[in-house]
């Protein structure tokens, strides 16, 4: 069976191929449009799902959509109406996408992809992400534990999950309704914070680290925990039906004070004591403390509950809140279950895989898939046609374009390499990383989800904060408070984290921070938040063969198999898909060199 | 002539009138941006079309300095906003079917360069001194240039003067028929928002309370739980 998964129409469209069981591929649109949690319609993905399976619409069986329009629309219509008579604009701007476009997604689905109605089905938001959690978890049974911002009516969902005569078997236990969503508080507090919500959540859960405990029992009475595990929103504070009135309210001021002024930079680093913290930064700083606390204690009383319900070793989380990689630290650690899985992508552009996976086990696939996906599944590329050009590219050209702020008095030329021995090419890379590099590294398939793991990275040693801070500046833009990541091969994984290996378990691609012990910080500091904590992605040589050779041979030369990987994207815009992106923000940034393939890219001079 | 003269006093207009507060500048700042980063996005879907790497080389510049426009507008967009820039939404399509020549995806940049060079062009014009007429007066600089540069491009890609000539005004024409087609858009959008309003005000009475009720519940009784079909 040939199961075409499509999520889109909120944010992060995104598609995937399952044929026989085995998931072929799944891309986010974003990666193809250049457009951040792009969220229309998936045209581009799902161009690419059916060239990689080598299919045409003709041959697909089903096509899944990751919500059920209709169950979204009455919840819309009564969100935008609840609040008459002074919701007339929200409801005007809302009617206008549903009417117009949203509420005809799945018509609209079977028009683009060519394929016929009949073939195309579509399941309930959480019951999406549920499968998308459990499908790929590689357990036969298990707790299913959702919590985002908002689905159809739901904003968080218990379920239970199993494999009986090879078929998946998921079934509802609990829905908690909207409004009463951690994800939709969460980022009420991201704005508030001064950051993009929906997409700037992580700046949040990076800001909470210089947090202190001011503001945590007034956040515990807004989001009030009930005695059955589950939580209630005070809705005084909060705007979510009024979405053109701000997200929040003036209670919420008069609480909290002003929220952040355009402009006003945040004087904390995740290097350590960066200057003199003002009253305004320490107070939004305490705000993002104060809800990240109480979101770890309601998701982890959420956990308890399921787990009276469910008492099985196994537990499967999704949904945006479980990009919260604290907040999962903490359920792995005082949580009830022994083995946690987080898919590669839990947000919604992932549910696209999991609902692929489950229509193609529950109708009738003779090799139905129990077994783990990894997060290397995008696209791939035909490197060696771009590695030419560079001979063409002029050096007086690219210095007029530089990225705003870096000199552009230095006179370099570009040369390359390519190489056919693979332990020559790691060689090479290891030392100039070593050498104090910032090396751009792109091989083979993208990555699924938010987080780059080795193929779409950017690399450095860990140990030179001086050198991090010159990667935020020159390359990324960052701001000083967000930590990197740090990737490190299995081996050093139980040298640096002082968790063991086994409780992190499958979550190995960055989904949950860990502590780095004590005697080690100093050789890895500048992948460390400012509490001594890290995201880190463990990767053995199943994983990605390439990558951990890499890790072990920079081992080899620094006596610790770690560096800093952190995504590669220029401020503002996608993981980058193609080489010519790769290329495009290699010349303009401050990195040192680029990694294409088995082709290494560098400004000589 | 008559179509400068109607797009500069447009500009001028819009500088006058609409361009009153802060973040309504914010927001047309975006929009550059975000019209700067759909040229590099355009450029990258036909460089991958061409197979001469020096006619490669000669796009991946071109898209370095769209790129760098769409940086400084992005940078400029802070000095107004009052909140984070969030990513554009700009629906993307291939301008031409996959086997179309590529030559003729530069005749899209090249009217597009056009287009945008003389509204920048004018709007620096307009405005009173302050960061963006100076961002807009460095891309125009730039631009002019590339006006050039795509024009030659279509007849190094294998154009005759003819076809190129042929292809432009077919272009252009397209292009007047989408911003007639957006005017359009606007006002049918006008006529739904009266209609819509009308509709809230006479449905709001009759289901606000069941609305509010509604969201009052703090569980969600029905079990959305299964797979359906679009299709009894």
């Amino acid at each position: 069976m040939k199961v075409l998964g499509v999520s889109y129409g909120y944010h992060d469209s995104s598609a995937a191929l399952v044929v026989d069981g085995r998931l072929v591929t799944a891309a986010a649109e974003e990666r193809f449009t250049r457009q951040k949690h792009d969220a229309q319609f998936p045209q581009f993905a799902i161009e690419h799902c059916l060239k990689e399976g080598g299919l045409t619409a003709a041959d697909v069986d089903r096509v899944v959509f990751h919500e059920d329009p209709h169950a979204k629309f009455s919840r819309v219509l009564a969100t935008a109406l609840a609040p008459f008579p002074a919701s007339r604009l929200e409801f005007v701007q809302s009617m206008k996408a549903w009417l117009g476009r949203k509420l005809w997604s799945l018509d609209t689905l079977a028009a683009r992809t060519g394929v016929a109605p009949e073939k195309v089905r579509y399941l309930g938001h959480h019951f999406s992400h549920a499968v998308q959690a459990f499908m790929g978890s590689g357990f036969d049974e298990s707790a299913i534990l959702i919590v985002d911002a908002v689905g159809d009516w739901a904003c968080t969902a218990l379920y239970k999950g199993r494999w009986e005569n090879g078929r998946p078997i998921v079934e509802r236990l609990f829905e908690l309704g909207f409004p009463n969503s951690l994800g939709l508080v969460y980022s009420a507090f991201t704005a508030y914070c001064g950051f993009s919500p929906n997409d700037s959540e992580c700046s949040t859960m990076a800001l909470a680290a210089f947090g202190r405990p001011t503001y945590v029992d007034e956040v515990r009475k807004i989001v009030r925990a009930v005695d059955d595990g589950t939580y209630l929103v005070d809705q005084s504070h909060f705007h979510f039906a009024n979405f053109y009135k701000g997200p929040w309210t003036q209670k919420f001021v008069d609480l909290f004070g002003p929220p952040r002024r355009p402009g006003h930079k945040l004087p904390f680093s995740s290097f350590g004591p960066a200057g003199e913290i003002d009253a305004d930064s320490q107070r939004l700083a305490d705000a993002a403390y104060a809800i990240q606390v109480v979101l770890e204690e309601r998701v982890l009383a959420l956990a308890q509950r399921l787990h009276r319900e469910v008492p099985s070793k196994n537990l499967c989380y999704a949904g945006g809140v479980s990009l919260n990689c604290v907040a999962n630290a903490r359920l792995v650690r005082e949580g009830p279950f022994q083995n946690v899985h987080i898919p590669p992508d839990p947000g919604d552009g992932g549910t696209c895989v999991g609902t692929a996976l489950y229509v193609d086990a529950a109708e009738g696939s003779a090799t139905p898939d129990a077994t783990r996906y990894g997060p290397y599944v995008g696209s791939r590329h035909d490197i060696a046609r771009e590695v030419p050009m560079l001979d063409h590219v002029k050096p007086e050209h690219v210095r007029r374009y530089l990225k705003r702020g870096l000199a552009n008095e230095r006179d370099f030329t570009i040369r390359h390499n390519t190489f056919t021995e693979e332990s020559s090419l790691i060689d090479e890379v290891s030392k100039r990383i070593a050498e104090g590099q910032i090396v751009g590294w792109f091989q083979g398939r993208g990555e699924l989800g938010p987080r780059a793991l080795g193929h779409r990275s950017i690399l450095i040693r860990p140990d030179d904060v001086a050198l991090a801070r010159r990667l935020s500046r020159d390359v990324k833009d960052r701001a000083a408070f967000r930590p990197y990541a740090l990737a490190m091969s299995t081996d050093a994984a139980p040298r640096l984290l002082d968790v063991p290996l086994e409780k992190l378990g499958g979550l190995r691609w960055m989904q949950v921070a860990a502590h780095v012990r004590e005697e080690m910080r100093d050789r890895v500091r500048a992948g460390l938040h400012v509490d001594g904590s890290t995201r880190p992605q463990v990767c053995g040589p199943e994983d990605d063969p390439r990558f951990h050779a890499l890790l072990e041979a920079y081992g080899r030369r620094s006596g610790l198999a770690s560096l800093i990987n952190t995504s590669f994207n220029p401020s503002g815009y996608p993981i980058v898909q193609s080489p010519v992106e790769a290329i495009v923000m290699f010349l303009r940034t401050g990195m040192d060199a680029l990694v294409l393939g088995e082709t290494v890219v560098w400004k000589h001079g | 002539m008559l179509r400068d003269f109607l797009e500069r006093t447009r500009v001028r207009f819009a500088v006058r009138f609409r361009w009153t507060s802060r973040p309504v500048v914010a927001e047309a700042v975006r929009g550059f941006s975000a019209t700067e980063a759909d040229g590099v996005w355009h450029l990258q879907r036909g460089m991958a079309r061409l197979t001469d790497d020096r006619q490669r080389a000669i796009m991946l510049t071109h898209c370095l300095e769209e790129e760098c426009h769409a940086e400084a507008f992005a940078l400029t967009y802070g000095e107004y906003a009052d909140r984070p820039l969030t990513p554009a939404a700009y629906e993307r399509r291939d301008l031409y079917p996959p086997d179309a020549p590529p030559w003729k995806t530069f005749a899209f940049v090249h009217v597009g360069e056009e287009e945008a060079t003389s509204r920048f062009r004018y709007l620096a014009e307009a405005l009173d001194d302050g960061p963006l007429k100076r961002v807009l007066s460095d891309v125009v600089r730039d631009e002019e240039g590339h006006i050039d540069l795509t024009r030659r491009m279509l007849v190094r890609l294998g154009a005759s003067d003819e076809q190129v000539t042929r292809e432009l005004v077919r272009v252009r024409l397209v292009r007047a028929w989408e911003a007639w087609m957006r005017n359009g858009r606007q006002i049918i959008d006008h006529v739904a928002t009266a209609m819509l309003s009308g509709l809230y005000f006479l449905l709001g009475p009759l289901v606000a309370r069941t609305a509010r009720r509604r969201l009052e519940d703090p569980l969600v009784r029905y079990d959305n739980n299964a797979v359906k079909s679009l299709t009894p």
